[in-house]
């Protein structure tokens, strides 16, 4: 059994379409906020930014780091989620 | 080197490809990683490579190399210089990796505190065995089982739970032995308020340990919870019975016993008016104490059982018996008869061929009833024997 979450699965298990920034995973109702605040009210705005720093999860993990205050934990899980819905859909 | 923030975009981004960084677009979102990024490398390369922190960030910046270095396969600079950094770095990800790996052994160290639990279970066991001995002086089971040594948490707390069954179980056949533990599984089980961490702790605190954590406890009351469920279930016709009747212990056969009661009271009157010199004891019918029927007592008989068992057979023989003519009744035909056929013997024996056949005639001729024909032939006997004689 993989360690990702039901959220995980529900996002990577087809096209984000225009879903919310909450229903990344990792990203609750607070990093919601905050990144809505930025401008990424929508998931695609978070993926265009997980697509411009070219798919690195590490990149990736310290901008959302700063972005929204999320830990190390919260952005390595919304990177994992990305990358796999990238490997599925892109 | 210039400050990053300082910089272009062009020239962040031709910095960064200087220390190796395969930058994306440097836009207002990406820019301030970028810079971030930039100094990061600055400052790695002016310290060299000692602190692992440093190296943490290098790794990020080899794994990044090698995925853009396996990602690209255009490469507009293939410079000698990428190469070996790129060739050190790799082996720094593979340091760094089996760092990570290490870590996550270490992680996976976090599980043998279970091992440790459990061989504080072991002493607990063993602790264990020797009050529930003092309790239970004949109970060789008993301490047997909880003599036998749990390799892990889940024994443990079955045997616990196996031992609570028979403490119950058995507390009927001792009582003397298991009084001290019934009363508080009674109390425990009939209050509502019933926790089986109470119960638990109750029966810690009956062992002289001292050291019991709560952790332990837990660890028991998960495990053995499921078997608490289960037990419960069973003590409590148990402990029905018990309060009734201290000599059996098995619930099945109280109910049994009422039903075999209530069906055979009645009779048992019959039987003893039929049979008054038979025992109890061959129905197997003991008469012990049991619950009275509300109502019954003192009231007459309403309805009145069949005087005796009357089985099938004998029913089938009654209803052929009706359909058949009376014994009495045959009897007189059967001597009618015979009555005839020697009145015909005697006339065909004493009398000639002649009246005989004369008779016949008469016989055949059938114009007289057969009575009146037979008041003939008694008329004509009587003189022909009074003749004779």
């Amino acid at each position: 059994m993989s360690t990702t979450s039901q959220k995980h699965r529900d996002f990577v298990g087809e096209p984000m379409g225009d879903k919310a920034v909450t229903a990344l995973s990792g990203i609750g109702e607070i990093l919601g906020k905050k990144l809505e605040q930025q401008g990424f009210d929508k998931a695609y705005v978070v993926l265009g930014q997980f697509l411009l720093l070219k798919k690195d999860t590490e990149m990736f993990t310290d901008w959302l780091k700063d972005a929204s205050g999320a830990n190390s934990r919260q952005a390595g899980t919304c990177a994992q989620c990305l990358k796999e819905w990238c490997d599925a859909f892109l | 080197m210039p400050d990053p923030s300082g910089l272009t975009d062009d020239d962040l981004k031709a910095a960064l490809l200087e220390l190796g960084v395969k930058a994306g677009p440097i836009v207002a979102s990406t820019r301030a990683l970028y810079e971030k990024k930039l100094r990061k490398l600055l400052q790695s390369n002016g310290h060299g490579c000692l602190n692992g922190v440093e190296k943490d960030e290098l790794y990020s910046d080899s794994e990044e190399e090698e995925e853009e270095n396996g990602e690209e396969e255009d490469k507009e600079l293939g410079s000698e210089g990428e190469k070996e950094e790129a060739v050190k770095q790799s082996d720094q990800a593979k340091q760094g990796s089996s760092q990570v790996e290490l870590c996550f052994q270490n992680g996976g160290f976090v599980y043998p505190q279970c091992f440790l639990l459990s061989s504080r279970l072991h002493a607990r066991a063993s602790r264990n065995s020797e009050p529930s001995s003092k309790w239970n002086s004949g109970n060789a089971i008993e301490s047997s089982e909880q003599r036998r040594p749990p390799c892990s948490q889940i024994p443990v707390g079955i045997s616990r739970a196996s031992s609570v069954d028979q403490h119950s179980g058995l507390g009927s056949g001792f009582p003397s032995g298991s009084q001290s533990v019934m009363p508080d599984g009674e109390s425990s089980i009939s209050s509502q308020a019933f926790s089986i961490t109470h119960m638990v702790e109750e029966m810690e605190s009956r062992r002289p340990l001292s050291t019991s954590s709560d952790t332990e406890r837990e660890l028991n009351v998960s495990n053995v919870q499921k078997h608490w469920s289960r037990s419960n279930r069973l003590d409590m016709p148990i402990v029905d019975t018990m309060k009734n009747q201290s000599l059996y212990y098995t619930p099945k056969a109280s109910p049994y016993k009422w039903k075999m009661k209530l069906t055979q009271e009645p009779v048992k009157d019959t039987f003893k008016d039929m049979f008054p010199n038979t025992d109890a004891t061959t129905t197997g019918i003991y008469a012990t104490r049991r619950r009275p029927i509300k109502g019954a007592a003192g009231r007459p008989v309403q309805y009145a059982y069949p005087d005796t068992p009357v089985s099938p057979t004998t029913l089938e023989k009654r209803e052929v018996e009706r359909r058949l003519v009376p014994i009495q009744i045959q009897i007189l035909v059967f001597l009618i008869v015979t009555c005839l056929l020697y009145l015909i013997y005697v006339c065909v024996e004493d009398n000639s061929f002649g009246p005989s056949f004369a008779l016949l005639d008469s016989l055949y001729q059938g114009s007289d009833s057969e009575e009146g024909l037979l008041l003939q032939a008694e008329t004509q006997d009587v003189p022909a024997l009074s003749g004779q004689e």
